[in-house]
């Protein structure tokens, strides 16, 4: 620690991850994250609610390490100040059991979002104060508005954009509009060192 | 009041109804042709609404080299699919079932969130009861919805599987009460009339009988009436028919119009035109159903009721036609006739130039998968156009600080940074024109510094990313402005006329200079809708050489041109209009 002589504000990790000082991780041996991820200030990410029962098909073939992934990040993913990343919790086989909570890559979760869902899939936005419920999957280059909540359960395809309180589809991401959620150059503006943003 | 977001929408070109630098020779007399080539494009125009995307929505043809946009290409629908189990549904089914998911999927008749399969708990939760693998019993599962708590218990219906919902609930009403099909009405009754006449027998058809018929049945019912009339046309022969033949209601002249529609043959059918005029249904199983315009019992239901149970437009237009609806009239008025909306399925579609017929736009069509085949999208040929607020320090102190959102001092000039980017490989020179005020009742000046200028080619993905490399590794913000030419700073922030502001690999900034009206209205009237945004409309003019044949971006999917090396002058030009900000009201 005391190598790096001016403490930055950020942990930058050799995969490139850049972990805010000041964010919360709880359980981080069960949060994976897959490199080049963003995690700003007063973020929370609940690693600790891990599984506790395992699949079937897992215990039974007895020998093999128990999966204790609670929350598994991809790449170019950025979670913004005072978001908030649950796993998702229900009763399996009459137990109560949190499930992992997966996402993709270049996903964009906006500040005091709070995300509980099952997956999450790759190039999608989440605006600001937006409530994924428990369970709902997000399929790829999804655009989820500020404000939005999203009922438990829920699934929402693909290219799909959606507001309101409960979610509803309002419209379709235009072919056009994939490359806006490349997070590579948001992920160069943020860290100790930051770039300004491009042009 | 939400901060405004600078904007650029581009015009198609589909919209204009006379071709560009072409006058308009249909409506306008000759002597105004000069006039009509200078003709402008109105941003407050009702039309142009219209007309103008941003440049995500828009598409390209690669063989017209013209923009498309999402009114003018042709769709077609590659895949059916649920929005939520995300299975494909198969064309031929969707003949049959219609364009509603047939499986398990439901939205809540409440507040549309989805609905789940849930097992109704009649005993208290208890561990000790975890090993006890009971056997659910009949109706022990329910539709719930987990964001307002609605269950379809409060509408009387609980199901005995958790799966096959749909079939399921097509069977039963509202309350509970088993639904008939108008099949196995049919059934039922020909299976009573084979026992005879005891009494038992006649109160069981009276039961048939007394179920009210619901739309669906009351269709199926007389499509079956009118088909057997119109196969069996001697039947209900009243002996009027020398004289009712221009009537509707005889099988021959309704066969007559058909045949004007489905182009069958008139003479065909005028073979049968002697014969007589059809009846009319009379009982309930011909599809017959009075209305029962005795609507006191919906009064008092209202009388008694809340305002709460009572069914929004919004509810009822969501809920899906003819399934189960009780009556044709006093439809759903309140709450508890409402029933789970089966999912719309939703489609990926392909998209075709409406000039050329090729395809630019197709996706791949499994469900899963988001990739494209063919996506021709404008932004990798035209040059996209970003706004933002120049502030220039200014050593006499009151500096013109502006950020994107606030509100534009009238009569003050603003500057802001036009950044055009290139998506193509090769160099493109620009030429910009501007009217010098903006249409309307309130016309703001605008000055584009320097209209005409070249961009250089967007060179190989890979050199960029090399580049980034280099940057990363000395860390250092100063390294990377050797790619880039401020002239604007090396000048001493002077705004100089014709000279580009700044530079960089495939982009230009360039200064446009606005002086916002004054929203002062002689009268005191009122200002329209948004007559307070500024808005400029700007005519782009690329010029570029491309190989001919070859086609200019990477996802071209052309064939190569057979001489490569000749090159081939090419222009696109088109209209934008860019959102600047709002003007602040004195």
């Amino acid at each position: 620690m005391s190598r790096r002589p001016p403490r930055g504000e950020y942990i930058e990790t050799d995969t490139g991850n850049k972990v805010a000082r000041k964010a919360t991780l709880v359980g981080t041996q069960n949060i994976m994250l897959g490199g080049k991820t963003v995690i700003q200030p007063e973020v929370m990410i609940r690693g600790d609610l891990v599984r506790s029962i395992q699949s079937s098909s897992t215990s039974s073939s007895g020998g093999a390490t128990p999966n204790n992934t609670a929350v598994a990040i991809g790449r170019y993913c950025f979670l913004s100040r005072g978001a908030c990343l649950r796993p998702p919790g229900r009763l399996y086989k009459g137990a109560f059991t949190y499930m992992p909570l997966r996402m993709g890559d270049h996903v964009f979760v906006g500040p005091g979002s709070v995300i509980q869902a099952a997956s999450i899939g790759s190039h999608v936005y989440i605006g600001a104060r937006v409530v994924v419920g428990e369970f709902a999957i997000l399929k790829d280059y999804v655009r989820v508005l500020d404000g939005t909540v999203i009922p438990p359960n829920m699934v929402v395809p693909s290219f799909t954009i959606v507001a309101g309180q409960p979610a509803r589809v309002i419209g379709e991401v235009p072919e056009g509009g994939h490359e806006a959620f490349e997070l590579r150059d948001l992920y160069k503006t943020v860290g100790n060192n930051p770039h300004p943003a491009p042009a | 009041m939400a901060p405004f977001n600078p904007y650029t929408f581009i015009q198609c070109p589909c919209s204009d109804s006379s071709p560009l630098g072409r006058p308009a020779d249909s409506n306008s007399p000759t002597g105004s042709e000069p006039e009509e080539d200078e003709r402008t494009f109105d941003p407050r125009a009702p039309r142009s609404n219209y007309s103008l995307y941003p440049l995500e929505y828009l598409l390209y043809c690669e063989d017209c080299h013209q923009i498309r946009c999402p009114r003018c290409v042709s769709e077609e629908i590659v895949t059916y699919y649920c929005p939520n189990c995300l299975f494909e549904v198969p064309s031929s089914n969707l003949k049959s079932e219609g364009n509603r998911c047939t499986r398990s999927c439901f939205q809540c008749p409440i507040c549309i969130g989805p609905l789940n399969v849930t097992t109704q708990e009649t005993k208290p939760p208890d561990p000790s009861l975890l090993t006890a693998g009971n056997a659910p019993h009949s109706g022990a599962y329910a539709l719930t919805c987990s964001y307002c708590n609605w269950s379809s218990t409060e509408i009387g219906i609980d199901f005995d599987k958790p799966n096959g919902i749909h079939a399921q609930l097509a069977k039963i009403r509202n309350g509970g009460e088993p639904r008939l099909t108008a099949k196995e009405r049919k059934e039922r009754r020909k299976e009573l009339s084979h026992r005879g006449d005891s009494a038992a027998v006649v109160a069981a058809r009276e039961e048939i009988d007394g179920q009210a018929l619901d739309l669906e049945n009351q269709f199926a019912n007389l499509k079956a009436f009118y088909s057997s009339q119109l196969a069996d046309p001697s039947a209900g022969d009243n002996g009027l028919s020398t004289l009712g033949d221009l009537g509707f209601s005889s099988p021959s002249s309704l066969s007559r119009i058909m045949s004007l529609y489905t182009g069958g043959k008139l003479n065909d059918n005028k073979a049968k035109s002697r014969l007589g005029a059809m009846r009319e249904a009379l009982t309930s199983d011909e599809g017959l159903l009075v209305t029962d315009l005795d609507e006191s019992a919906l009064i008092s239901q209202l009388h008694l009721s809340d305002h709460c149970d009572t069914a929004s437009t919004e509810q009822i237009t969501n809920q899906p036609p003819n399934l189960g609806e009780p009556l044709l009239h006093g439809a759903s008025r309140f709450t508890s006739s409402l029933r789970p909306i089966p999912y719309l399925l939703r489609t990926k579609r392909s998209k075709r130039c409406p000039v050329c017929r090729h395809i630019i736009s197709k996706p791949e069509s499994k469900v899963g998968t988001t990739r494209f085949r063919i996506r021709l999208v404008a932004g990798s040929y035209i040059p996209s156009i970003t706004i933002k607020p120049l502030v220039l320090p200014n050593p006499s102190g009151g500096s013109s600080s502006s950020n994107v959102g606030d509100l534009l001092t009238p009569l003050t000039p603003v500057h802001y940074l036009l950044t055009f980017k290139n998506p193509i490989f090769e160099t493109i020179k620009v030429t910009l024109a501007t009217p010098a005020a903006t249409p309307g009742r309130f016309a703001s000046k605008v000055t584009i510094l320097c209209p005409q200028f070249d961009i250089d080619a967007n060179t190989d993905v890979w050199d960029e990313a090399l580049k980034d490399n280099d940057r990363g590794d000395k860390s250092s913000r100063s390294s990377g402005s050797h790619t880039r030419q401020r002239r604007g700073t090396e000048a001493g922030l002077q705004l100089e006329v014709g000279k580009i502001w700044e530079r960089g690999r495939n982009w230009v900034s360039i200064v446009v200079e606005v002086v916002p009206a004054s929203l002062r209205l002689e009268d005191g009237g009122m200002l329209r809708e948004d007559e307070d945004v500024l808005e400029i409309a700007m005519f782009v003019r690329i010029e570029w050489e491309a190989e001919n044949g070859g086609d200019d971006a990477g996802i071209s999917s052309a064939a190569v041109g057979k001489d490569r090396d000749q090159k081939e002058k090419r222009e696109l030009a088109y209209w934008c209009v860019l959102g600047i900000g709002k003007i602040k009201q004195t």
